[in-house]
């Protein structure tokens, strides 16, 4: 099926019927008016009909275009949303790189979609158009306006080239500036603070001056392109409005090959810059062009997800054998432990050093680059995060993300068992107490509770823990580490952590 | 709460804070004459081109072809439709010089402004989006001083349109004339009607989903263990959508603002037609004038819709720009007494503040750092915080902050942050302190290694002890130390504490230690719970102490 956009595109060759229609009007009317009959009703309602089919055909136009935009922008997301947040595979990208190419990305490429896609499906057709209408008149003029086509190729080609290197610099030099701009900024408490504002004031005065003279020598080359647009555009009027001329007067320096009257002649001529229009339309949509495929690019690159390894049976013991995983510019492992059913291990080494990247190769998030795992069903295994997920909800529903089967009694003992009673008891709503994604209203350390009771209540025989008792005090702390090691009897828990006192009561410690 | 945060808008500022100065003004006037050029000559270009054709048939129709000058207009044509290329090519070039190197200006200015504020009052702007807001704000401006210099020029033409209407008879010229005078308010109405609305919405809605997207990033992993995908994906799409609805209003809009101009140029072709007089020639000339008078306007189509959005990010701008401050003096101040609540520490001492998670001992650090307003009671030399200037108070501290927060640049930009002209020689033995040195003799490009935004190649430990040793190069009387040691292994921890110690005996520098972790604690001498620095001892306020003289 042919999409919105695409659509929006044949609207606009539809367009030079309107342009037509106001230029025979045009035409009719002064033709008219040299015999002497004063204004011509049928021209007058044709100009008027022309413009009025040319706005109703814009408004359709952008209508349809979005339309098309956005729906292709939803299977986008469809599609880039799971992958970003829910897909097993390495994805080394912050949260704030994430978010460009979920966000910012999406709307480059709505833009892309709505103004350069619909523009481009009418550059070839539309100016083929305005050529059949313009012969109707004068195949002369259609002849010349075909002939400036041919220069105005090759010029574009040569201008194009190197508008496009020029642009492509331009933009690197303008994303290094302000990326320099926006750390400045950032830091400005911290350099006012050691006094090396007054330097930093002229570092950074000297750097956007710098980009700017640079931007400018850049923009010489980019706007020749547009200058050679324009050119061919004027010329275009120019050649016809002057071989017209003279054919009327009857002075060409040729044979005519046509005998033209001052309607056909002057139909030519409103027609011209028609001819030019859709050009220039691409032209004024290259920008969008240039940063929707960059942004494809970059969306494209996302690495597919890694085949899932199949988990032989239920969950009994998970070996893990030399393993190492390496990103670009770091290299974690390897690392060797062994769990059974039961037991408590701690992974434990400095920040950066990849305890949490050895727990999402436990839980199959992410491949390794040597070594083996115990393939485990991901039913098996539950994770309790160092800032668990809240979804939009009561605080019943994120209780039961994993178990939504969970029976009263159940999510009693769980929420007794991580210490959320004490939570529930200062609030009215009890589990009905309604949460947004920030969990606004519960602080850091319920918000922790919240994971655990989560992963209790999944009754998952392989818990991993991620640093469960970072930024706690100590008697909350305390609590944590005695519930891990209680459930550590019932089943198989693995945390990440450099709290000393967690790893002080581990059966068994890893160091990364 | 830090005043005035970057989203106050409605400053009331009556002057341009953005009128362009000096070399950039008179590039912009250049601009502004190529853009009258380019204007006038697109309507001669058509207008001289349509009397020329009716003029011809005329005298070829009544056989004068030889009384017929077609030289002169046939030339003028070619000449036009060169000065219409070169004419905009100059506009474009040198609105964008103008627009460049002003807003290069602005930029530098904003900084300076910014920078000379006191942390403890200035706009926040800490935050990704509310820098990246910045930017964004200074393109939108950029984007408008390009476009500057079509409105006067398009004026121009339109007086031009109206000059040339005038051969087709005083009617057809009034009505042209109240037409295009009309145009510009209707543009603006029509934007303000169609854009404003959608464009805040869009605003509110992409700032919404940023948030929703990042909260739900951190929490990856739980989302792929309990196969939370889908409903993960439902809900931000929900989110997603409403952006969508307020863009497609907004672009929607635009289209019904350029498709107005459209029907509005066909109208005012039709109203010059119906009162034209005069000859054929004289009638062409007039049609196809005012044809392209309407669309010359089309500049303030676009100024109209961009303005919905941008004028709330202009406003920011203003206040930005309006915010007065002076630089804070850099003053070399002999070490001062430093009260916390009711205790009193005289210079060199040595002290670890207590207290659970999120009692706000972090936040005693930066108070006492100058980089937030008080909530404790704190008063230095004797004089209560609050009336400290920023100058005599960073003197006296230096500070290793939690996220140690370091600045893009090299390994050594970030020690110069410090100290301006710091030798390599003090740059290593910084480092050694820091536990850091072999690191980075390790490195190939060493203290010259570039870091990413917020040091980026190092790992968290590490940028914890690059933030350190910058702290150390200061050599202010009190060092602020927030979780100096988190992320290091324990032989390295030792090692730092040791050296750290070292380096507090031989420059007796005083010490406020915020950790959860034993071994920096060692280092303090007594400890202080952050309770009992939120009452004050009756502070001695009659005096009138050094330091604040020196304001």
């Amino acid at each position: 099926m042919i999409s919105k956009q695409k659509r929006a595109g044949w609207l606009w060759v539809a367009d030079v019927a309107g342009a037509a229609l106001f230029a025979w009007g045009i035409a009719d009317a002064v033709a008219s008016w040299t015999g002497a009959d004063g204004a011509n009703s049928l021209a007058l309602a044709a100009i008027l009909a022309g413009g009025i089919t040319r706005a109703a055909i814009l408004l359709l136009v952008q209508r349809q275009a979005i339309a098309g935009a956005q729906a292709s922008v939803l299977a986008l997301r469809r599609n880039l949303f799971p992958r970003l947040l829910a897909q097993r595979g390495a994805i080394a990208a912050s949260l704030g790189q994430s978010a460009v190419l979920a966000i910012d990305h999406a709307a480059t490429i709505e833009n892309y979609e709505a103004r350069f896609v619909p523009v481009r499906t009418a550059a070839t057709a539309a100016p083929l158009l305005v050529i059949g209408f313009v012969a109707l008149a004068s195949p002369v003029s259609a002849g010349i306006l075909l002939a400036t086509l041919l220069p105005f190729i090759v010029f574009m080609i040569l201008a194009g080239t190197m508008a496009r290197r020029a642009s492509e610099r331009q933009l690197a030099a303008l994303g290094q500036l302000s990326g320099l701009f926006v750390d400045r900024i950032r830091t400005l408490g911290i350099i006012r603070h050691f006094g090396a504002e007054a330097r930093i004031t002229r570092q950074v005065q000297a750097a956007t001056s710098d980009v700017a003279e640079r931007t400018i020598d850049v923009l010489r080359a980019a706007f020749l392109s547009s200058a050679v647009l324009e050119f061919f555009s004027a010329l275009a009027v120019a050649l016809v409005a002057v071989y017209c001329g003279f054919s009327l007067l009857g002075l060409l320096p040729f044979p005519a090959p046509e005998s033209l009257d001052l309607r056909e002649a002057f139909f030519a001529l409103a027609m011209a810059p028609e001819f030019y229009l859709p050009m220039r339309r691409l032209a004024a949509a290259y920008h969008e062009k240039q940063l929707g495929e960059a942004a494809r690019l970059e969306l494209d690159a996302i690495p597919a997800p890694p085949p899932p390894r199949p988990a032989d049976a239920a969950y009994a013991a998970l070996s893990v054998d030399n393993v190492r995983i390496e990103w670009p510019g770091s290299s974690i492992g390897p690392v060797s432990f062994g769990i059974g059913g039961t037991g408590l291990v701690a992974l434990t080494g400095v920040t950066g050093s990849g305890k949490t990247s050895v727990l999402a190769a436990i839980a199959g998030q992410i491949g390794v680059t040597g070594g083996n795992i115990t393939a485990v069903d991901p039913q098996d295994i539950a994770w309790a995060a160092q800032r668990p997920l809240v979804l939009p909800g009561t605080l019943h529903d994120n209780l039961v993300l994993a178990a939504p089967a969970a029976g009263a009694a159940e999510i009693q003992a769980a929420v007794r068992a991580t210490g959320l009673d004490a939570l529930l008891a200062g609030r009215d709503a009890g589990l009905d107490l309604v949460l947004d994604h920030r969990g606004s209203g519960l602080s850091g350390g319920e918000r922790r509770r919240l994971g655990l009771a989560r992963a209790l209540l999944s009754g998952r025989p392989l818990l991993l823990c991620d640093e469960p008792t970072a930024d706690l005090d100590d008697d909350s702390a305390a609590a944590i580490i005695a519930l891990l090691l209680d459930e550590s009897r019932r089943r198989a828990v693995v945390v990440a952590t450099h709290d000393a006192r967690l790893v002080a009561v581990a059966d068994q410690t890893v160091h990364l | 709460m830090n005043h005035g945060v970057y989203d106050v808008t409605s400053h009331g500022h009556k002057a341009d804070p953005f009128r362009l100065t000096g070399a950039s003004r008179r590039v912009l006037l250049m601009a502004l004459l190529s853009a009258v050029i380019a204007g006038l000559s697109a309507i001669g270009l058509l207008a001289l081109s349509g009397w020329f054709l009716t003029a011809a048939a005329v005298a070829g129709a009544t056989g004068t072809v030889a009384a017929f000058n077609y030289l002169v207009p046939s030339a003028f044509i070619r000449a036009l439709a060169i000065a219409r290329t070169v004419s905009r090519y100059g506009e474009r070039l040198l609105s964008h010089r103008a627009a460049l190197t002003g807003m290069a200006q602005l930029r530098g200015q904003l900084f300076g402004a910014l920078a000379s504020q006191d942390s403890r009052t200035a706009p926040d702007l800490s935050g990704g989006d509310a820098s990246a807001r910045l930017i964004g704000d200074i393109e939108s401006l950029e984007d408008l001083v390009v476009r500057r210099p079509t409105r006067p020029a398009n004026v121009v033409a339109a007086l031009l349109a109206i000059g040339l209407t005038l051969f087709a008879g005083w009617p057809a010229a009034l009505a042209l004339a109240l037409a295009l005078a009309g145009l510009p308010l209707l543009l603006r109405r029509l934007a303000e009607r169609l854009l404003r609305a959608p464009a805040v919405a869009a605003a509110a809605a992409q700032a919404a989903l940023r948030i929703a997207w990042i909260d739900y990033a951190a929490a990856r992993p739980e989302i792929i263990a309990y196969g939370l995908g889908d409903r993960v994906t439902a809900a931000l799409i929900a989110d997603a959508q409403r952006l969508d609805r307020a863009r497609a209003a907004l672009f929607r809009g635009e289209a019904a603002v350029a498709s107005m101009q459209l029907g509005y140029a066909a109208l005012v072709a039709g109203l010059v037609l119906a009162l034209a007089e005069g000859g054929a020639a004289y009638v062409a000339l007039a049609l196809l004038a005012a044809t392209a008078s309407v669309e010359a306007m089309a500049a303030f189509a676009r100024t109209a819709v961009r303005q919905a959005s941008v004028e709330e990010g202009l406003a920011r701008l203003a206040g930005l720009l309006a915010l007065d401050g002076t630089p804070a003096a850099d003053i070399t101040a002999a070490p001062m007494m430093l009260a916390l609540g009711a205790v009193r520490l005289a210079p060199g001492d040595r002290v670890a503040i207590t207290g659970v998670s999120g009692s706000g001992k972090t936040r005693l650090l930066e108070a006492i750092a100058g980089l937030r307003p008080a909530v404790h009671a704190i008063a230095i030399g004797d004089v209560p915080i609050d009336s400290i200037d920023a100058g005599n108070l960073r003197a006296q501290t230096a500070l290793s902050p939690q996220d140690a927060t370091l600045i893009a640049g090299t390994i050594a930009d970030n020690l110069r942050l410090a100290r301006p002209r710091v030798t390599t020689t003090d740059m290593q033995a910084v480092l050694h302190i820091a536990c850091l040195d072999a690191r980075v003799a390790a490195m190939p490009a060493g203290l010259d290694t570039l870091l990413g935004e917020g040091g980026g190649t190092l790992s968290g430990g590490e940028r914890k002890r690059l933030s350190l040793a910058r702290a150390l190069l200061a050599n202010r009387p009190w060092l602020l130390l927030d979780e100096p040691t988190e992320g290091l292994d324990s032989a390295t921890e030792a090692d730092l504490v040791q050296r750290l110690g070292g380096w507090l005996d031989a420059t007796g520098t005083g010490l406020l230690v915020v950790s959860h972790r034993r071994k920096p604690l060692a280092l303090a001498t007594r400890s202080l719970a952050i309770g009992d620095c939120e009452t004050a001892a009756s502070l001695p306020d009659q005096s009138m102490p050094a330091m604040a003289r020196n304001r």
